[in-house]
């Protein structure tokens, strides 16, 4: 009896190891870009000074900012390796004006996720409302680790980072979702 | 001449056409790319009036530039002798084009002839030469040999770079735009970026 408890103990941490191995390589994977054919780095950071060079296998100077109205600069954009100029904390953009929230309905863009905001629409005739939705694609960065469908996110306005990307995810609150995420009616 | 920078041409988010109601604007034109060529020996820059009465330099034929040395402080001015790998295009490589961006080679000897002025090392030389004994041609004052035994403490280069000081030629990224501001300046590739880019070019020579 005590033998088979310990075997099924020692299931269930190398299912934990794994699943943390396997969560740790995702994250790996989200944060590396593929074989890319200039250098990346952060513009503006000189990487070469005598002092860096001497030290030999130094980890490098790493620029990060805070983006203000309170939100928290995730670890992974101080302690990470990834090189992202559309990066709120560590890249060249500036998050001013409109903050929305929504619901995460797609990922898979690099660096960029679809989400959705729903509202309600006033019909004056009738004194009632109608469901209204909007699809806006946002641009994530590599610190916030993978996201899911079904995650609410809080993104800011910047510039134009793309024909269509105007928003960049501040924070990620996880959430699951039960059923068709296109097809959840969510007010913020 | 047809180049516009519109955007009205093309198609919304959801994939639907927008209608053209309106003609090109004078403001949307674009201009031909410049396509500056490496050509020794040869400046060729013309002068383009833009909008606002201001004034580009689009260079067509380069061979010289401004080049710093980024951990040591200086720029020198220093003749390219040869494009080596472009990240965007591989035929950008072949017609010899500069853009910003590409990777050049460039003549060592101002840096080489700056460093021995400053640290009195020559940078490159072979061991035989070491054996005959420096040139001691001129006389050196003593407060200028008390100066250069401060500076010999911290006299270290990359080793990679020091490497490339044998062959003369020194590994360059070209950061200025020569079809905007007509010139070719850009920065010596150091650590970790040089061990990438002595990569590609290896990559490439297969």
């Amino acid at each position: 009896m005590h033998k088979i408890r310990v075997q099924r103990v020692k299931e269930v941490e190398y299912q934990r190891i794994k699943n943390q191995y396997l969560l740790i390589k995702k994250n790996i994977l989200w944060q590396t870009f593929k074989n890319q054919r200039a250098f990346q780095k952060q513009e503006g950071i000189f990487q070469n000074s005598k002092k860096l060079l001497a030290k030999k296998t130094s980890k490098g100077v790493r620029y990060w900012k805070e983006v203000g109205l309170g939100f928290k600069v995730p670890k992974d954009a101080i302690e990470g390796n990834y090189i992202d100029k559309k990066c709120p904390f560590t890249g060249n953009v500036s998050v001013r004006g409109a903050i929305l929230k929504g619901i995460v309905i797609s990922t898979k863009m690099t660096r960029t996720i679809i989400i959705r905001r729903d509202y309600l629409h006033y019909v004056a005739k009738y004194n009632r409302y109608e469901k209204r939705h909007r699809n806006v694609p946002v641009h994530i960065s590599p610190a916030f680790g993978p996201v899911k469908e079904g995650d609410i996110v809080v993104c800011g306005q910047c510039r134009p980072l793309s024909k269509t990307v105007r928003f960049n995810v501040l924070k990620v609150i996880p959430n699951e979702i039960i059923g068709n995420v296109r097809k959840q009616f969510v007010l913020f | 001449m047809g180049i516009s920078r519109d955007s009205r041409h093309k198609r919304r988010l959801t994939g639907g056409r927008m209608p053209i109601h309106k003609k090109k604007r004078a403001f949307e034109k674009g201009r031909q790319a410049a396509m500056t060529k490496l050509v020794s020996g040869e400046k060729r820059v013309r002068r383009i009036r833009v909008r606002g009465g201001n004034f580009k330099f689009r260079a067509l034929r380069l061979s010289e530039g401004n080049f710093s040395w980024g951990s040591q402080g200086i720029a020198k001015k220093a003749k390219i002798v040869e494009v080596v790998y472009h990240p965007s295009n591989n035929e950008l490589v072949r017609t010899k084009t500069l853009t910003r961006g590409v990777i050049v080679q460039v003549d060592a000897t101002p840096f080489r002839q700056w460093y021995a002025k400053k640290y009195n090392v020559e940078l490159g030389s072979k061991k035989k030469d070491k054996k005959e004994g420096q040139p001691e041609a001129t006389k050196k004052s003593r407060s200028l040999i008390k100066k250069l035994e401060q500076r010999a403490k911290d006299n270290a280069i990359d080793a990679l770079v020091q490497e490339q000081f044998t062959n003369q030629r020194l590994l360059v990224r070209i950061t200025s735009r020569p079809g905007q501001s007509g010139r070719a300046d850009g920065y010596i590739l150091e650590g970790k970026e040089l061990e990438f880019y002595i990569k590609k070019v290896e990559q490439k020579k297969k």
